[in-house]
């Protein structure tokens, strides 16, 4: 018994002990040998973005037949997240998957993720089925030809190397009822302090309306911060910095719009706010604050004649300082991991290569999705130009929302990614929540209390 | 009064009465009844609401004074819940997680009881009361482990995961050896004399003298798989392999906003059918099962 | 030889039984141990090379984090309530069902049906029982669609709606409703228990006690009770056993933010913190975790076996 223990243990601890080795990648010197490979590919699209990934994995297939793409949809984002963080607790992780930098962090603990400098500086040639060749590595006008921003975020990791590639992006904008705001004769906000006296106007109205939905309390903290150009964290120590005047500020303010019955968010009401906006009861938003990429679900049910019952506008969201706009860069990059198998990682960069530097793919997939392209060339793609110049409140209210997105390229921001960040990001979502519903004399001492539980809750988890 | 309608159950073993005692003694057990019916409709109410709640339209749900009973009988709101939250493929997932690991379960206790009430052999004494030991544990403990042991086995989004890690069940295997140490021992050495393998004794005198228990253990096994939850969640989250518990608490996640209730209600009124028909047929072996064991499914 | 030949049949007979346990049983507990006792373990960090001090440091940080104390109180208090309140209704029931004997069988069966129920499906109708529709504000501004019909029923005999489970609840609302429902489901197993425990005492100490002309109540505290000790006893423990490791119940009513819309985790159980902890990748904390609440059921087991050793009669 007791040695069947023992011989037990030592089994198992021999396959905790496959991880894959920890040294810097060497790139091989024939680049990928054209050996059969399968990699696998974690992601979040649903059944009409695998359609499209689908059709260039086809043809990714044609010219590299031995690579073998298999995708899974794993759910969310933090499925995703969840799903691989485990997996490489053990080492079986996949090549590739959808990732947001708080994740990436996560994964850097266990030293997981593939950097990416030698394989995008690599002048290896490799050739394809059809006898064509490629540089391994980027090319001077591939490397140009991301938009800067999105193919940084990929390095803010403390170090300097590249650890993810942009894949597609998106951002938070304001969605309005332009039916009613027209009607009404109502300016749409472009800062906070017009928000106030545009909910408070629409209140009168319509007193039984909440006239702002904000979907992401998490990105609202956030980006409040960032517009305020106060604090929220920092990759080096001490990480966790929002517990600041001005942010107890805005916060108190929201809460006194919360309390008038100006807005609701995604975590108090139960739902997508979009669910309110779209809404024909009395109770219902006029402004919703969410996620560029969800413009299809900020549309309402169309009437039998196939019009709607009102016309969607889109703008910027509002902003403290109209000089320093600031809205939030969101949307999946990729990251590839390591492994044992050095042609696993060549082949996992040439695919991954694929799609982000496909002018094609980028707006094919753009177009399925709402997110916006990371490449500056697919506004040169026909079909893209075309949808764009078709962008309206109604049936390409998609269209609309990405070219919003593309008008700002200049305001998006990233926050630090770090061991603990998306903790961070949690708390704040908490904390905005269980504020904006507090009222009575003793308001400020019980935000304060809340500041403080969210930040003791960070360092805990640090 | 409750006090008193307690003792007063002991009056009825005695013989002598008065006419006064009489009346006393209805009004007692009008008490009694009364209590019990009280309390038998609270515990009915949350079955009755939901189920009235599940043919509401939603209009009729959302009224400020609430119907009693639904104006219009609205099934269409079973339809939507089926497809909603995707009832019929959860359906097939538990139940095939359910037969499988029932089975499978079954023979590893049948197996290991059996040695431990009839087989001889080194530390048999030690080696039960550790098992019993474990009993005591929580059961997240094991969790914690088992999670990334099954990662490591590559078990995440299968059956086998929803399957293998809880086959054996000591307590059953308790169960069923309390059982088969009844079984006299003279029909052992009969069957010894007559040259009767082991194997064909357990399987031809042995199981089906056990029958009731064997029951019991195949309901509270299914039982545990309709109920089961937290495991599930934690390793076989994807559509393919989701089980009932965790589709329905998926499908619904939301207790406020514009939640459609009467569809909720139904999907709940189908997620607990199943057990209720169960309960219905097999009442008998369910209490007794239960009343052994102490833990919920 | 036949003794050897016996020997490797037990084993080939536990073999499938000894490999399984030893996988998902021995191994864990050993594993636990382990990784509770290295300071900060994380599956991740451990896979990237890191190494960790031996030392009780997950313990101390378990011990002093404010959400820890939050589950162990929440889980303490639903326990207190929970398991004496049902105790006692269960007590009462199995007593009156005892009592009579048209509808017995009847009753009987409707005061088990809540055990045959899903807690997370159930949990769904509560939570829909006690919710506010609308949009609620607290203030002049709420718009109360339907107040849920519990506040229905508390509006028809005069009371006033209270905010149960929605944003802006108290968690002494809260609680409440927590408490209803474990009660509601804790009944039917302890009802099944007493009332087996009841039809199986001797009629014989009742008509001693005629004879002696003892009244109701102490025949009730003084022969009653003590001969259903044995019983009171196992339903009270096993009580505590099912109370410290109540979790569902809570997914049933409040959904995985274990807490009203505006304060999640506000009910989060030791349970709900042992899972917290594993999918926040801190498994050192996680194991802490769940040894100190095996700790917990292990001293309230023995307190209650020694309280029952000196009250039970057998």
């Amino acid at each position: 018994m007791k040695k069947l223990v023992s011989v037990f243990l030592a089994l198992l601890m021999m396959l905790g002990l496959c991880a894959p080795s920890l040294a810097a990648f060497e790139v091989p010197a024939e680049g990928y040998d054209g050996s059969e490979v399968t990699i696998t590919f974690y992601n979040t699209m649903g059944s009409n973005l695998t359609a499209v990934l689908d059709e260039y994995i086809a043809q990714f297939n044609e010219l590299y037949p031995n690579i073998h793409v298999e995708y899974s949809s794993v759910g969310s984002y933090d499925d995703v997240r969840d799903q691989v963080s485990t997996e490489i607790t053990v080492g079986n992780q996949p090549n590739i998957a959808y990732c947001y930098p708080d994740h990436v962090a996560l994964y850097n603990l266990a030293k997981a993720v593939q950097t990416l400098d030698e394989l995008i500086e690599s002048d290896v040639t490799v050739t394809r089925a059809d006898g064509s060749t490629e540089k391994l590595g980027l090319t001077e006008e591939q490397r140009a030809d991301f938009i800067e921003g999105y193919y940084k975020e990929g390095q803010e990791f403390g170090d300097g190397l590249t650890y993810t590639m942009p894949f597609s992006k998106s951002t938070e904008v304001l969605y309005y009822d332009k039916t009613f705001f027209e009607a009404n004769g109502l300016t749409v906000p472009t800062n906070w302090d017009e928000m106030e006296e545009t909910c408070a106007k629409i209140k009168e109205i319509a007193p039984n309306s909440i006239p702002l939905g904000y979907d992401s309390s998490a990105n609202w903290f956030i980006t409040m911060t960032e517009q305020y150009g106060s604090e929220y964290t920092s990759a080096t120590e001490p990480h966790f910095l929002f517990n600041n005047e001005t942010n107890r500020a805005f916060i108190k303010r929201f809460s006194e719009w919360y309390n008038k019955g100006y807005l609701t968010t995604q975590k108090l009401y139960g739902a997508y706010t979009s669910g309110l906006f779209t809404s024909t009861s009395e109770v219902r938003c006029y402004m919703c604050i969410g996620s560029s990429a969800g413009a299809t679900y900020q549309r309402p049910a169309a009437n039998a004649d196939g019009t709607y019952p009102f016309e969607v506008g889109i703008t910027t969201i509002p902003q403290v300082d109209a000089s320093n706009r600031k809205v939030i860069s969101q949307g999946p990059s990729v990251c590839i991991f390591k492994k044992n198998n050095p042609q696993e990682v060549v082949a996992s960069w040439l695919f991954v290569k694929y799609l982000t530097t496909s002018t094609d793919f980028q707006a094919e997939f753009s177009m399925a999705s709402g997110y916006v392209p990371v490449l500056k060339s697919v506004d040169t793609n026909e079909v893209y130009a075309d949808f764009l110049s078709k962008a309206d409140g109604g049936n390409y209210i998609s269209a609309l929302s990405a070219k919003v997105c593309l008008e700002q390229a200049d305001a998006y921001y990233t926050s630090p990614a770090f061991n603990g960040s998306s903790t961070a990001r949690d708390q704040v979502d908490i904390l905005l929540n269980k504020c904006l519903p507090m009222s009575g004399d003793n308001v400020d001492a019980q935000i304060e209390d809340a500041f403080e539980d969210a930040i003791d809750e960070c360092e805990y988890s640090f | 009064m409750t006090q008193k309608s307690m003792s007063v159950m002991h009056d009825r073993d005695l013989g002598k009465t008065s006419a006064r005692q009489k009346a006393g003694k209805a009004l007692v057990y009008f008490g009694i009844y009364a209590f019990l019916i009280l309390m038998a409709l609270i515990v009915l109410f949350p079955f009755y609401w939901m189920l009235i709640s599940s043919v509401k339209s939603l209009e009729e749900y959302r009224l400020s004074t609430p119907t009693l009973w639904p104006r219009m009988i609205l099934l269409g709101n079973y339809a939507e819940a089926f497809t909603t939250a995707a009832l019929g493929r959860l359906f097939v997932n538990t139940l095939i997680v359910g037969v499988v690991s029932t089975i499978l379960s079954l023979v590893i206790t049948v197996l290991t009881a059996f040695a431990f009430a009839r087989l001889e052999f080194k530390g048999k004494e030690l080696l039960f009361a550790a098992l019993l030991a474990t009993m005591m544990i929580p059961g997240e403990l094991f969790t914690i482990t088992n999670y990334s042991t099954v990662t490591t086995f590559g078990w995440i989004n299968t059956y086998t995961v929803l399957i293998v890690p809880f086959l054996v069940s000591v307590f059953y295997i308790y169960l069923l050896r309390q059982n088969f140490l009844q079984i006299p021992n003279e029909l052992y050495l009969a069957a010894k004399v007559d040259g009767t393998s082991d194997w064909k004794y357990l399987w031809k005198v042995m199981v089906p003298l056990s029958l009731p228990t064997l029951i019991s253990i195949t309901i509270l096994k299914m039982m545990g798989a309709w109920n089961s939850y937290i495991w599930p969640r934690l390793v076989a989250n994807d559509e393919a392999h989701r089980l009932i518990t965790n589709g329905l608490r998926n499908a619904f996640t939301d207790t406020t906003g514009d939640v459609n209730y009467p569809v909720q209600m139904a999907a709940v009124a189908l997620v607990s059918l199943p057990l209720f028909l169960v309960f219905v047929f097999l009442r008998k072996y369910i209490m007794s099962g239960v009343s052994r064991s102490g833990i919920k499914g | 030889m036949v003794e050897s030949k016996q020997q490797w049949k037990a084993w080939l007979y536990l073999a499938p039984a000894i490999v399984l346990l030893m996988v998902f049983t021995v191994w864990p507990i050993v594993n636990t141990v382990r990784m509770s006792l290295l300071e900060g373990y994380s599956g991740l960090k451990a896979a990237g090379g890191a190494t960790f001090q031996f030392g009780f440091g997950n313990f101390e940080k378990v011990i002093q984090y404010r959400r820890f104390v939050q589950c162990l109180r929440n889980t303490v208090l639903l326990c207190v309530w929970t398991v004496p309140i049902s105790t006692f209704l269960a007590l009462l029931i199995a007593v009156a069902l005892n009592s009579i004997k048209p509808l017995q069988k009847a009753l009987q069966t409707i005061f088990f049906l809540p055990y045959v129920t899903n807690s997370i499906a159930i949990g769904m109708v509560f939570a829909a029982m006690f919710n506010i529709v609308g949009s609620f504000y607290g203030t002049q501004n709420e718009i109360i669609v339907t107040a849920g019909i519990i506040n229905n029923v508390i509006e028809f005999f005069g009371g006033k709606p209270v905010n149960w489970i929605n944003y802006g609840s108290s968690y002494m609302a809260n609680m409440t409703v927590m408490i209803v429902y474990i009660v509601w489901n804790a009944l039917p197993f302890k009802i099944l228990i007493l009332l087996g425990g009841l039809q199986s005492i001797n009629k014989q100490y009742y008509e001693a006690a005629k004879v002696d002309s003892a009244p109701r109540s102490r025949v009730f505290w003084r022969i009653t009770v003590p001969l259903l000790s044995p019983m009171l006893a196992y339903v009270i423990i096993t009580g505590f056993i099912g109370g410290f490791k109540e979790y569902t119940s809570i997914v049933g009513i409040f959904g995985e933010k274990m807490g009203p819309p505006d304060d999640a985790g506000r009910l989060n159980t030791m349970v709900g913190f042992i899972y917290d902890s594993l999918s926040a990748n801190n498994q050192g904390r996680a194991s802490a975790a769940a040894l100190i609440l095996f700790g917990i059921i292990l001293v309230v087991t023995l307190i209650n076996l020694q309280v029952s050793k000196k009250r039970v009669h057998y």
